[in-house]
């Protein structure tokens, strides 16, 4: 086909451009074996890593398909080599399998001895082992069962796991689906899962993971132990369950600092799981407590490493993981993956968004000039201070109020990383200001006012990165973050994608000096969600138009009376 | 012809046919440069040892297998049907093929019996792997010698059995403290010779008796190798992927080196870590940078250069090379290589010393290659489209065609793996481009992949996350802008290229304005430039140009401020282009010298001074080397035409019938004195219309025998008709060495 829709490029990376009529043939043909890395408008990225090809492996796909799909759909000639290369590649998984023996439990085979006896060799891999039973199959021990995965992934021997896992004690657990549905792309995401038995699924924020999970449950229909980043969004899980399950009140517990609830579903935050005391994690035991036949993690891309430590002895049982971004900072997407599972399930945001699922959002980004003063300081600021000094510049306020006067009757999140500015934000606007220690109660009180409409904006610190379900808020003002960080910038703007009755747009706003490291860090934070096909505007506080005006927001609310 | 057998090689090739001469020339070309002059000149090259070596390397295993059986009988001279028998499991055509290839190169003579001239027993070391006699080794066998073989124990029969496999020479062990290895005792009870100090040999008699009924080894048989079978659209098009693959990282590599060149190591080639440099900016592993660098020198677009000719530059080839079409670039690439007396798979093996092979070293030159490419590729040219040989397949075959070059043929899998990177080969396959190649050079090779290479595009696609996507070939201009205002984030089939702080700072420095670049983008992108390009594109030219730098050629400086005013103002002066860049320094951009001189001549007394830390300015002009002239590798000899053997044999004839010619007291004369005898033989020969014997130098130097018809002679010149070479021409007389009158012409 001398006019495929994709480009194979030397680097494994394959151009998809997305506006040719085989596109979304081309798309289905390659997921399987390729992640899908950027999609920005004209063309999608993918790229072609081992570990995907192992994956499509596992999942049951051969090279020849690999090949066959890399071929058809290709604009130019494929390199010889590169097909090749990806057999080959292919050809190294399931040399390796671990499957329960009868007699010895788990037990790793191989059909190649010489892979075998590499392996056994390997410094890295030959602790886990045990005893070797004949001259193809040695004993391993049943908790080094992750970290033998792991170890194999890295010596590029991936084991095929046949051992399957423990169903766990059974609980019934059903979707109530009365008045909504699962969606297309949840119940995909479910299928994927349940297909492969462990792995992440990536959506959106606002996409509805929750729903995912729950769906996972009851197809799991088993004990279920939930993994969430703090209270707040544990108790958001909880209340989603309650309403869309058959799970009651009593049958799911909480595990937090607050209480110590063991139930049949039971939500615990990281913290708790992770608290020392004594040099001793104290709460690892939870994992015991019950046994359990589904862990979700909600949030993985936040998994601490304590976790990741605990979860390599929990391979046996089905792991889900929840995220929007697996961009990790720390770069431990590839533990993720080998620990929890592969990724099962992605969609490109856009495509979410084009469905309706979440609000179409217009991300801005304002530009403010320092004053004279503010410069100097900057400029003769030590480097680590700086950029405190520009992203919490006082010259910003009047901007972040005209913003904020650009949607009167819309909810609005102010979201900042350091406090003073927050303190002085929450004052100058006369809007309450949730930060780290604000009580729980407090919190959930100003949430509930907020999605009430009592409340019209909010001014947050980080706690409201993530997993805070705030429906209403369309509109969501940044005003300073933690460095450069991408993962940071999708959640925020996650806040605002909830889709709103009317399919209103959701507007998403980035305050920031102009010509300092804050410009430079938006710039970078700005490339994931670019990547994800969000195309930024670039607007002079100067030009920030008003409502009504040229150039402002299309739409005026009912006119205040 | 005469009846009885011929009795020496020479007579023997006089008994040939013109075209079974012709044949033997065109076997054994090396023998008919320069033309012998006779049928024995022509015997005595045929004996001289290169030649026979280079004829017997010619020749494959079956017919050296022949070949050995005369060597090895015990009369000189064996009868065809003997042969024939003597080899029962071949079968009778190829034993008579065999034997029709060794008398065409006269390498067997004689018609009725077959003899192996001198010198073909000298080359042949060990015919059919037997040692020699005991006799010649000075051995004493014992007489009862399958008794004495019988008592022998297992050890030793087994050193034995292997000795008379293919190779009856074999190391001595080293004996720890003096014990008796097996091979050790053997020698003591006589089995074996010691040759040198290392070395045993086993006797011939006890080669055959090992062997039993087949004296000569087992039959040498043509491998039927297995054949691969692929469609060969399917080839064509994975030979297009390798070869746009290669094209693009040869450019890529080359306009790496424009910007920073590779320096040139002292032992010649490039440093491990220019090698690291370039793969971590290609993206690729390092010994595939190797492979890259050596591929872009073979293809004479690399080569050292600049200023002090220390570095790897591209050379101006290359920019000859940038502006042609896809399928041009390849087949420099590909005729570059297969010419190349380098292997470049030799990079990084470490060398006695345990050093490794740099790329580019000159270590790396054998010149050999050109021929082991051939030789491989050869093989696969004579399957037929879409079928090939895997690499062990084919090493095996070749390993039969010419065992006796079998030690060169080690690089062969390597020439494989690179012939299937460039696309000449797949899977085992050759393309249609790599088919065109081998038969018609870079012209093949560039017809052969046409139309299955990408049209270059001339636009890229803007992204709103700062990338641009040119979707195929970019063509060369756009190339070269984009270069400098993007930074290349994948390449292959496309090219993703980023547009970046820095990238947009170095394309400012280039002298692009921010309006420039605005235009550009809006012009190269088919897609709507998103504002985040815009605005990259203002901030960074809003900030850009704060801090000035620039070059002068020299300075004048001085602490007397006043002295320098001076020297500014001074009219005499004007003529250095002085001005002042602060207080107490003039700058100019003339040459120091130039400065000094005019200040000297204005009556002031100026010293200079070193540069110290002076910056150095590029050159205007992008630096390229010299390069080689023109690309062809050394011309291998031309192939002797038709005419040329034609030729030769006429000339061979003519010599020849000029010695047989009776003739009467020959004349002699040391050339360039003409002597009055010779002079009257000559004219009385035109006078009476009698053919001359003529013994004649030409002016190259050569010798030869001829009989003249003469016409005329006048001036020191002969004119006469050589019948046998069918041509009239004129001899200088004193090149004449001598001279004879025909008596009877009754040939």
């Amino acid at each position: 086909m001398p006019d495929g829709p994709l480009i194979v490029q030397s680097d494994k990376t394959l151009l998809l451009e997305v506006d040719h009529p085989l596109a979304r043939d081309c798309r289905a043909a390659i997921a399987p074996f390729a992640e899908l890395e950027r999609s920005p408008e004209h063309v999608h990225t993918y790229r072609v890593t081992p570990l995907a090809l192992w994956n499509a492996r596992a999942a049951g796909h051969d090279a020849e398909q690999v090949v066959d799909a890399l071929v058809r759909y290709s604009r130019y000639p494929v390199p010889h080599a590169l097909l090749v290369d990806v057999a080959d590649t292919m050809d190294r998984f399931g040399r390796l399998t671990l499957q329960n023996n009868p007699v010895h439990g788990l037990v790793l085979t191989s059909s190649d001895r010489a892979v075998l006896e590499e392996v056994i060799r390997s410094k890295k891999v030959a602790p886990m082992l045990g005893a070797r039973l004949d001259a193809d199959s040695v004993v391993v021990h049943p908790s080094e069962r992750g970290r033998l995965k792991q170890a194999l992934l890295k010596v590029g021997w991936p084991a095929e796991d046949l051992a399957g896992y423990v169903d766990g004690q059974a609980h019934p657990i059903f979707l109530e689906q009365d008045g909504w549905h699962l969606r297309d792309y949840q119940q995909e995401a479910v299928d994927g899962f349940w297909a492969g038995g462990s792995g992440v699924v990536v959506l959106p924020c606002g996409a509805g993971k929750t729903l995912v999970g729950a769906a996972a449950m009851a197809e799991a229909k088993a004990t279920t132990l939930i993994l969430v980043t703090n209270t707040v969004s544990g108790r958001q899980w909880k209340r989603e369950l309650l309403a869309r399950t058959t799970l009651t009140e009593d049958e799911i517990g909480e595990y937090s600092g607050e209480r110590k609830e063991i139930r049949p579903v039971t939500i615990a935050t990281y913290q708790v799981i992770t608290t020392r005391r004594k040099g001793e994690y104290r709460h690892l035991d939870l994992f015991d407590a019950q046994d359990w036949g589904l862990i979700v993690y909600d949030e993985v891309h936040l998994l601490p490493a304590p976790i990741f430590r605990l979860t390599a002895d929990l391979q046996s049982r089905r792991r889900l993981g929840l995220t929007a971004t697996l961009v990790r900072e720390d770069g431990r997407e590839d533990d993720v993956f080998s620990l929890i599972g592969p990724k099962r399930y992605d969609a490109p945001w856009k495509d979410i968004e084009s469905q309706g699922y979440i609000a179409p959002a217009e991300c801005v980004e304002v530009r403010v000039a320092l004053d004279d003063e503010e410069r100097m300081t900057y400029a003769v600021a030590e480097p680590e201070e700086r950029y405190r000094i520009a992203a919490t510049a006082k010259s910003k306020l009047p901007v972040i109020r005209r913003v904020l006067d650009r949607h009167p009757d819309e909810q609005k999140l102010v979201i900042g990383a350091y406090l003073d500015q927050l303190e002085e934000l929450g004052q100058a606007l006369d809007a309450p200001v949730i930060q780290g220690s604000t009580t729980n109660r407090e919190r959930e009180k100003l949430f509930d006012a907020f999605r009430a409409g009592e409340v019209k904006t909010l001014v947050v610190s980080k706690v409201a990165n993530f997993s805070i379900d705030l429906p209403e808020a369309a509109v969501a003002v940044q005003v300073s973050g933690t460095f450069g960080s991408r993962q940071e910038e999708a959640q925020r703007l996650g806040r605002v994608l909830r889709p709103k009755a009317d399919g209103r747009q959701a507007h998403f706003y980035t305050v920031v000096s102009r010509d300092t490291l804050d410009s430079e860090y938006a710039a970078h934070r700005q490339r994931f969600l670019a990547e994800q096909g969000y195309a930024y505007t670039i607007v002079d506080a100067g030009d920030l138009a008003g409502p009504g005006e040229v150039n402002g927001p299309d739409w005026v609310d009912e006119p205040a009376d | 012809m005469s009846t009885e057998a011929p009795a020496t090689l020479a007579a023997w090739l006089r008994t040939r046919s013109d075209e079974q001469l012709r044949a033997l020339l065109a076997a054994r070309p090396d023998v008919a440069r320069p033309a012998p002059s006779d049928v024995v000149a022509l015997a005595s090259r045929l004996a001289v040892p290169v030649s026979v070596d280079r004829a017997l390397d010619e020749l494959d295993a079956a017919t050296l297998q022949v070949l050995d059986v005369v060597l090895l009988a015990p009369t000189d001279g064996l009868p065809p049907d003997a042969l024939v028998a003597a080899l029962p499991e071949v079968p009778d055509e190829v034993v008579e093929a065999a034997v029709e290839a060794l008398t065409t190169r006269a390498l067997l003579w004689g018609d009725d019996v077959l003899h192996a001239p001198d010198p073909v027993r000298r080359a042949v070391r060990h015919p059919a792997g037997l040692g020699r006699r005991a006799v010649d080794l000075r051995l004493q066998l014992p007489a009862d010698l399958p008794a004495a073989v019988g008592e022998l124990d297992p050890e030793e029969r087994a050193v034995l059995e292997r000795l008379a496999g293919d190779r009856p020479v074999g190391h001595l062990p080293e004996a720890p403290n003096g014990g008796a290895t097996p091979a050790r005792r053997l020698l003591q009870r006589g089995l074996l010779a010691r040759i040198d100090a290392l070395n045993v040999e086993l006797p011939r008699e006890l080669g055959l008796l090992l062997r039993g009924d087949r004296p000569y080894g087992p039959p040498r048989r043509r491998p039927e190798p297995a054949v691969v079978a692929r469609d060969p659209q399917v080839v064509d098009r994975q030979a297009a992927g390798a070869a746009l693959e290669q094209v693009g990282r040869v450019g890529e590599l080359l306009a790496l080196l424009e910007e920073e060149p590779a320096g040139l190591l002292r032992s010649g080639g490039v440093g491990v870590r220019d090698q690291k440099r370039l793969a971590k900016a290609l993206k690729v592993a390092e010994p595939d940078a190797a492979w890259l660098l050596e591929l872009a020198h073979a293809a004479g677009l690399l080569d050292v250069g600049g200023p002090h000719r220390d570095e790897w530059l591209p050379t101006r080839a290359y920019d000859v090379w940038r502006e042609q079409d896809l399928a041009d670039r390849w087949a420099v690439l590909a005729a570059g290589w297969l010419g190349a007396v380098r292997l470049p798979s030799l990079v990084g093996v470490r060398d006695m010393a345990g050093k490794a092979a740099n790329p580019l070293s000159p270590d790396l030159v054998r010149h050999t290659a050109p021929a082991i490419r051939r030789s491989a590729l050869a093989v696969l040219t004579e399957q037929p489209p879409g079928s090939g040989l895997g690499a062990d397949e084919l090493t095996a075959l070749l390993r039969w065609r010419t065992p006796r070059r079998a030690d060169r043929l080690a690089p062969v899998p390597d020439v494989l793996a690179e012939a299937a990177r460039l696309g000449v080969v797949v899977g085992g396959v050759l393309s249609t481009g790599g088919r065109g190649l081998l038969a018609a050079g870079e012209d093949g090779a560039a017809d052969g992949v046409r139309g299955l290479l990408p049209e270059p595009v001339d636009h890229v696609l803007a992204q709103p996350d700062l990338s641009l996507i040119a979707p195929g070939p970019l063509v060369a201009e756009l190339a070269d802008t984009l270069s400098v205002v993007a930074d290349v984030e994948s390449s292959g089939g496309a090219t993703v290229f980023r547009v970046s702080d820095s990238s947009v700072r170095r394309a400012l420095d280039a002298g692009w304005s921010a309006a420039d670049l605005h235009d550009f983008f809006a012009k190269a992108s088919r897609t709507p430039v998103p504002q985040a390009l815009d605005y990259l594109v203002d901030d960074v030219a809003r900030q850009h140009g704060r801090l000035r730098v620039g070059a002068i050629e020299s300075y004048v400086r001085s602490d007397d401020h006043g002295l320098l005013s001076q020297v500014l103002s001074d009219r005499r002066t004007a003529a250095a282009e002085l001005r002042r860049l602060a207080p107490g320094v003039l700058v100019s951009g003339l040459g120091a010298d130039e400065v000094l001189t005019v200040l000297r001549e204005a009556g002031y007394a100026p010293a200079g001074e070193h540069p110290g830390g002076a910056v150095l300015t590029r050159p205007p002009a992008r630096p390229r080397a010299a390069g080689r002239r023109g690309t062809e590798p050394a011309a291998a000899p031309r192939p002797l035409t038709a005419a040329d053997l034609e030729t030769t044999v006429r000339e061979i004839r003519a010599g020849d019938a000029a010695l047989a010619a009776r003739r009467g007291e020959a004349v002699r004369q040391v050339p360039g004195v003409t002597t009055a005898s010779t002079l009257e033989l000559l004219s009385r020969a035109v006078r009476e219309g009698v053919p001359v014997w003529l013994g004649y130098v030409d002016a190259q130097g050569s010798g030869s025998q001829r009989v003249v018809q003469p016409v005329s002679l006048a001036g020191g010149f002969l004119q006469g008709y050589d019948e046998r070479r069918g041509e009239s021409r004129t001899f200088a007389v004193h090149r004449i060495t001598s001279v004879a009158l025909v008596e009877d012409d009754g040939d």
